[in-house]
C-alpha cells in the first residue's frame, strides 16, 4: 500500500514565481494493482508520481509505503529505497547512448554489489520476456520507439522492484504499440508487482487491465477520487 | 608576532568554526523545539533538508577543531625559539595569562568535536535521524565554548611580545614547582609505572573483553578515560625523563621536538585517538535502545573499540620501546 497524507508540493517557494503543483492530496493506492494518475497537462501528475518515487520531496505530508515514511528518509536510506523498492520507466526513456540494450538494462543493477554473471543473465532474460532479445548487443540509439520503451521496462525490472512507476509511458507510442506496452505492463501486474502510472491517453486510461484511474486537476484530486 | 602562517591559519580556523557553530545553534534550537518526525508539517520537512546541510558544515567545523589543537602545541612549540627563557612549548604558552587556558579549552573542545562527530556519524545510519537531539544540544554546548577559545586564542596571540621574558617548562613541571604537574613528577619512579602499566592492561583488557564479547561497553569507555589520565601522568612522571635522557626533565611537550625525533606524536596522536573513540563507545551505548541503532551501535562500537584498542597499544609501545632504548638508568640491577 502506498499511502499520501496531505501532501504539498510548492517549486520555488517565497519567489516571485512561486507555484504550487500539487495541494494538500490524500490518497490510498493498493498494492498489486495497476492505478493511472490522469489528468491534463500542469495537473501536478508527475510531480505526485516522481514524489511517490522518491525522485522528489513534499515540501509538506507524508508520503509512506507500507508502514514505512518514504519522505522523511535521509538520502542515503532513500537512494537505496529508489534502487530496490522502485523501477522507472521514464516519457523520454532515458536509455543511455552509446552502450549496448544489455548494458542499458543492467545498468541499475550494477551499484548493487551483485554478481555481474547473475545480472547478465537476469538482463538478457528480462529482453527475451520482452521479445526483444535479438537486440541485445545494439546500440540503443539505434532502437525505435516501440524497442526503446522495452528495453526501458526491461532495465525498470532488473531489480526485481516491487512496484514500477512509468511517467506517460506511452506519449510516444501509436495505438498499436501503446495496446502491446499494456498487455506487457498486465504480465508486470501478474507477477504481484504495483504498477503506477501518469496518463492522458485515453488508450492507457480506459484500458480493462488498469485497476484505477485517479483524475487530478490543478494539483488536486478531482472530486470522488479521494483516498 | 600575529602574522605567521600558523597563527593566521589558527585564528581564521577558529573564528570559521565559531562562525559556523554560533550560526548552527540557530538551527540547532529550532530542531530541540519544534523536531516532531512524526509530522509532515512544512517546518517539519524543512528542518530535515537543512540538516543535511548543518550537520555537513558542523562535520568539517569539528575536523578543523580535531586538527587544530595539533597545529596550536606545534606552533607554541616552534615559536619558543623566539622567546627568551622559552625552550619549548611550555615557555610560548607561558608568555602571557591566556596561553595554557587557550590550550586547556582547545582539548577540552577536542574531546567535545570527536564526540559531535561520532554521534553524527552513527546518527547518518539511522533512517529516522535517532540522535538529532543529542547532536544538537551537544552543539549548543559547543558554541559557546569555540567562541571563548576563538576570544582565548586572539588575546593568546595579540598579547604575545617578543621582549617578554618567559618560564621554561622546568618552572611548572621540575620538581621544585609547586604545581600539580610538578607533583606528577615527583612520584617515587616504581609507584609510576607500576601505576601506569596497571591502568593500560586493565584498559586494554576492558577492551579486547568488549571486542570479544559486546560486553562492558560502560567499563572499557571509564578505563578510556582513566588510561588516558594515567597515560599523561606516566608521560610526565617517568616517560619523559627516558625520552629525554635525564632524570629531572619530565616536560610533556619537549618530545614533539625535533631534538627527541618528534616522538610525541607517535606518543599523543594514537593516545588521543584511543581515548577519544573509546570514550565514544560509552557515550554511544544509551542510544542502542533506539529501533533504528540496534543493529548499528553495537556494530560501530566494535570497530570503534579495535582502533581505540590499536591506539593505546600503540602509545603503551611506543612509551615502553623510548624506555627500553633509554640510555637512561633509573634501576640499579
Amino acid at each position: 500500500m502506498i499511502y499520501l497524507d496531505n501532501v504539498h508540493k510548492i517549486f520555488n517557494q517565497g519567489k516571485v514565481n512561486e507555484f504550487q503543483a500539487i495541494k494538500g492530496v490524500d490518497l490510498t493506492l493498493e498494492g498489486g494493482k495497476i492505478s493511472v494518475l490522469k489528468g491534463p497537462s500542469g495537473s501536478g501528475k508527475t510531480t505526485l508520481l516522481t514524489m511517490i518515487g522518491g525522485l522528489s520531496r513534499p515540501t509538506s505530508g507524508r508520503v509512506r509505503l507500507q508502514d514505512r515514511d518514504l519522505s522523511s528518509l535521509p538520502e542515503r536510506f532513500l537512494t537505496e529505497i529508489r534502487r530496490k523498492t522502485f523501477g522507472f520507466v521514464f516519457q523520454q526513456f532515458n536509455l543511455i547512448k552509446g552502450l549496448s540494450v544489455l548494458d542499458n538494462v543492467m545498468v541499475p543493477a550494477l551499484p548493487t554489489g551483485r554478481d555481474h554473471k547473475e545480472v547478465r543473465d537476469q538482463a538478457a532474460a528480462l529482453l527475451g520476456r520482452l521479445k526483444i532479445a535479438h537486440k541485445s548487443g545494439a546500440r540503443v540509439e539505434w532502437l525505435s520507439g516501440g524497442e526503446a520503451q522495452r528495453v526501458a521496462i526491461a532495465r525498470a525490472l532488473v531489480n526485481d522492484p516491487e512496484i514500477v512507476i512509468a511517467d506517460e509511458p506511452t506519449a510516444n507510442l501509436d495505438s498499436a504499440l501503446s495496446e502491446e506496452f499494456l498487455e506487457i505492463i498486465h504480465g508486470v501486474k501478474q507477477e504481484g508487482r504495483t504498477v503506477l502510472m501518469t496518463s492522458h491517453d485515453p488508450v492507457v486510461c480506459d484500458a480493462q487491465v488498469v485497476d484505477r484511474v485517479v483524475s487530478m486537476r490543478d494539483g488536486a484530486l478531482v472530486d470522488g477520487h479521494q483516498a | 608576532m600575529i602574522f605567521q602562517p600558523a597563527i593566521i591559519a589558527l585564528l581564521l580556523g577558529s573564528l570559521v568554526v565559531t562562525i559556523m557553530v554560533l550560526a548552527a545553534s540557530g538551527f540547532g534550537v529550532q530542531v530541540l523545539r519544534r523536531w516532531n518526525i512524526g509530522s509532515g508539517s512544512e517546518l517539519q520537512v524543512k528542518l530535515e533538508r537543512q540538516t543535511y546541510l548543518i550537520s555537513t558544515l558542523m562535520g568539517f567545523a569539528c575536523t578543523i577543531e580535531l586538527v587544530s589543537l595539533l597545529l596550536f602545541v606545534f606552533n607554541a612549540d616552534r615559536m619558543a625559539s623566539q622567546f627568551v627563557g622559552a625552550m619549548c612549548a611550555v615557555g610560548t604558552l607561558n608568555a602571557n595569562e591566556f596561553g595554557f587556558p587557550a590550550l586547556t579549552l582547545k582539548l577540552i573542545n577536542f574531546f567535545l568535536a570527536g564526540i559531535w562527530l561520532i554521534l553524527n556519524y552513527v546518527d547518518n545510519k539511522g533512517y529516522d535521524y535517532p540522535l538529532i537531539k543529542p547532536k544538537y544540544l551537544l552543539l549548543l554546548v559547543l558554541a559557546p565554548l569555540m567562541a571563548t577559545e576563538f576570544g582565548l586564542q586572539l588575546a593568546y596571540f595579540l598579547g604575545l611580545e617578543a621582549d617578554i621574558i618567559t618560564s621554561c617548562c622546568g618552572s611548572i613541571f621540575g620538581s621544585d614547582a609547586n604545581t600539580v604537574a610538578s607533583e606528577m613528577g615527583s612520584l617515587p619512579l616504581s609507584t609510576s609505572m607500576i601505576i601506569f602499566y596497571s591502568v593500560m592492561t586493565l584498559t586494554l583488557l576492558a577492551g579486547v573483553f568488549f571486542i570479544l564479547t559486546g560486553k562492558g561497553g560502560i567499563v572499557f569507555a571509564a578505563m578510556s578515560g582513566i588510561g588516558f589520565v594515567a597515560a599523561i601522568q606516566g608521560v610526565i612522571s617517568f616517560i619523559s625523563i627516558y625520552i629525554y635522557e635525564h632524570p629531572h626533565h619530565h616536560c610533556p611537550f619537549d618530545v614533539i621536538q625535533g631534538g627527541y625525533n618528534y616522538i610525541g606524536y607517535p606518543l599523543y596522536i594514537p593516545l588521543f585517538s584511543a581515548a577519544l573513540l573509546g570514550l565514544g563507545v560509552g557515550g554511544l551505548l544509551p542510544f542502542r535502545q533506539k529501533q533504528s541503532l540496534s543493529e548499528v551501535i553495537p556494530l560501530v562500537g566494535r570497530r570503534f573499540a579495535i582502533v581505540s584498542v590499536a591506539g593505546f597499544a600503540l602509545f603503551l609501545t611506543v612509551a615502553t620501546l623510548s624506555i627500553v632504548f633509554s640510555n637512561l638508568i633509573m634501576f640499579e640491577k
